[in-house]
């Protein structure tokens, strides 16, 4: 039996959704001002690629794309254990994270590219021409970053969390994209305490009117 | 000679003429070219800090986008605005010591707390409409590179203000909880907006239009911020909190005398959220630090 459409665009937008609300977390307080700049257009455009999602979603649900970024219990969520953990002060984490996605998700892309339904293919190839750039900026990071041995210790810790943003199927591609063993992956679960307080803090304006105010 | 020099100088820039970085400047006209930049460049870095807590509280996608947006413009702001201090001789590195260690200053608004999604509304309609009265007056600035840097900032703010105004409209027009959180951080953010253009300095006394580095007096600046803003704010059925506000026979605004010394005081670091916000910096600088020192060595 193959899973129903909705719940890989859930995955797929609550995964970008997620990183790009962490990621604006650095907005005014990176290590650089053009960080500061380059990280916010990441998260803007993570948001957009989960609005797309969404939308797409939204549409076979009979729904609309804000109601499932925002009205949903925090257990109803899917997103990897990668994408949830807030990481402000923690450049090493945030770039190990960074780079660890951005890899995952071109593996994703490239297999989303390649799907039978079109409109997924089509929705990959236009999501897939903004991350080229945001791989390009993750790899120059790497680069730079890769002899630390504080971004060696944060790499570490995420690869087998970055192994779980993938179905099992697509894992060995990424192993052989970072140069990396497989490990024991850390697979989707019910999001912990630490989403619940990000889930808190996004849902706190919204859910502060009655259900349908407008914002 | 240099006397001589100096008098040539300023009979140009005072006659509307612009100079380049290349040009031979007057050492009083470079020390407060760069004092009064610094400021507005810090002004737009403390500017993110004040709205960065509700990035993550946006009600919407659409709201979240618009709000990451706005923010980040005011850190390429600040991008661009450094340059040019750093073209006048002062470093990016000296002008980011001398703000969190409290020697150099920020805009008065960013030394306040915020405290709804009212507040967000409120900074991007009228502190962004305030702030672009005085960057459009700074198109004409004496100093070309800051004046073409300006163009790009009032383009800028020109969409916050939309952002602002529609933020503001979606719940001015929403619930009564809604309304009461525009007409409260409209009522508490009055007096820091009386306080922005600065004290009325009569025009001949202010060193920044003596060397054409501002071409409008504060007052002259306040008044084309009430003309404009005050019939809207009114229009949507807020109020303001200044029983004496209205406009003469005359065409002139009249108000409460703001509290001035209040304003000195909030500037030199004693706002509501000053030091707050300088030691969120300072933290926030010393979490990274060592990512200057790998990518930067030379500069370390």
């Amino acid at each position: 039996m193959t899973r129903p459409r909705t719940d890989l665009l859930l995955e797929l937008a609550d995964d970008e959704l997620i990183l790009g609300w962490r990621d604006s977390e650095w907005t005014g307080i990176a290590p650089f001002l053009e960080e500061d700049v380059a990280f916010s257009s990441i998260a803007q455009n993570e948001i957009g690629h989960a609005r797309a999602l969404y939308e797409l979603a939204a549409r076979d649900l009979g729904t609309d794309a804000d109601v499932l970024a925002f009205d949903r219990r925090p257990e109803e969520y899917c997103c990897a254990p990668l994408v949830q953990a807030g990481l402000v002060g923690d450049w090493a984490g945030t770039i190990a994270r960074h780079f660890l996605y951005e890899a995952a998700d071109a593996v994703r892309i490239e297999a989303l590219k390649a799907s039978p339904d079109a409109e997924l293919a089509g929705i990959a190839a236009k999501i897939d021409r903004e991350e080229t750039y945001h791989r390009l900026h993750a790899e120059m990071w790497e680069l730079r970053l890769r002899d630390e041995p504080r971004f060696r210790a944060a790499f570490e810790v995420r690869w087998p969390l970055a192994l779980g943003v993938l179905a099992p199927d697509l894992r060995p591609r990424l192993a052989e994209r970072v140069g990396r063993e497989e490990v024991e992956p850390v697979e989707r679960s019910t999001p912990g305490t630490e989403f619940e307080a990000l889930w808190n803090e996004m849902t706190m304006v919204r859910r502060s009117a009655p259900t349908g105010a407008q914002w | 000679m240099s006397d001589a020099r100096t008098a040539e100088f300023l009979e140009f820039v005072q006659a509307g003429g612009q100079v380049e970085t290349d040009d031979w400047l007057p050492e009083e006209y470079r020390k407060r070219l760069i004092k009064f930049i610094e400021m507005h460049g810090n002004s737009e870095l403390m500017g993110v800090l004040p709205e960065r807590d509700w990035i993550l509280r946006a009600p919407t996608l659409q709201r979240k986008l618009a709000l990451t947006a706005k923010i980040q413009d005011e850190v390429g702001h600040c991008q661009l605005i450094y340059r040019v201090v750093e073209d006048l001789g002062k470093p990016r590195a000296q002008c980011l010591d001398d703000l969190i260690s409290g020697k150099s200053k920020f805009h008065n608004v960013f030394h306040y707390p915020t405290r709804s999604w009212g507040d967000v509304g409120v900074i991007a309609w009228l502190v962004d409409a305030a702030a672009i009265i005085s960057q459009k007056a700074l198109l004409k600035c004496s100093y070309a590179p800051y004046a073409r840097v300006m163009k790009k900032v009032c383009w800028e703010e020109s969409f916050h203000i939309l952002h602002g105004r529609d933020t503001v409209l979606a719940m001015v027009t929403g619930t009564p909880e809604q309304f009461e959180l525009v007409q409260e951080a409209v009522t508490r953010w009055w007096e820091p907006l009386m306080h922005f253009h600065g004290t009325p300095i009569p025009a001949d006394e202010d060193p920044m239009l003596h060397w054409r580095i501002k071409s409008q007096g504060n007052e002259e600046a306040r008044q084309q911020f009430l003309d404009g803003y005050v019939p809207q704010i009114l229009e949507l059925g807020l109020e303001l909190p200044d029983p004496n506000l209205r406009k003469n026979e005359g065409g002139l605004w009249e108000y409460t005398e703001p509290d001035w010394e209040k304003l000195t005081a909030v500037v030199t670091g004693h706002g509501p959220a000053s030091q707050e916000r300088l030691a969120f910096r300072r933290l926030s600088r010393a979490d990274v630090d060592w990512v200057s020192r790998v990518m930067l060595p030379e500069a370390a």
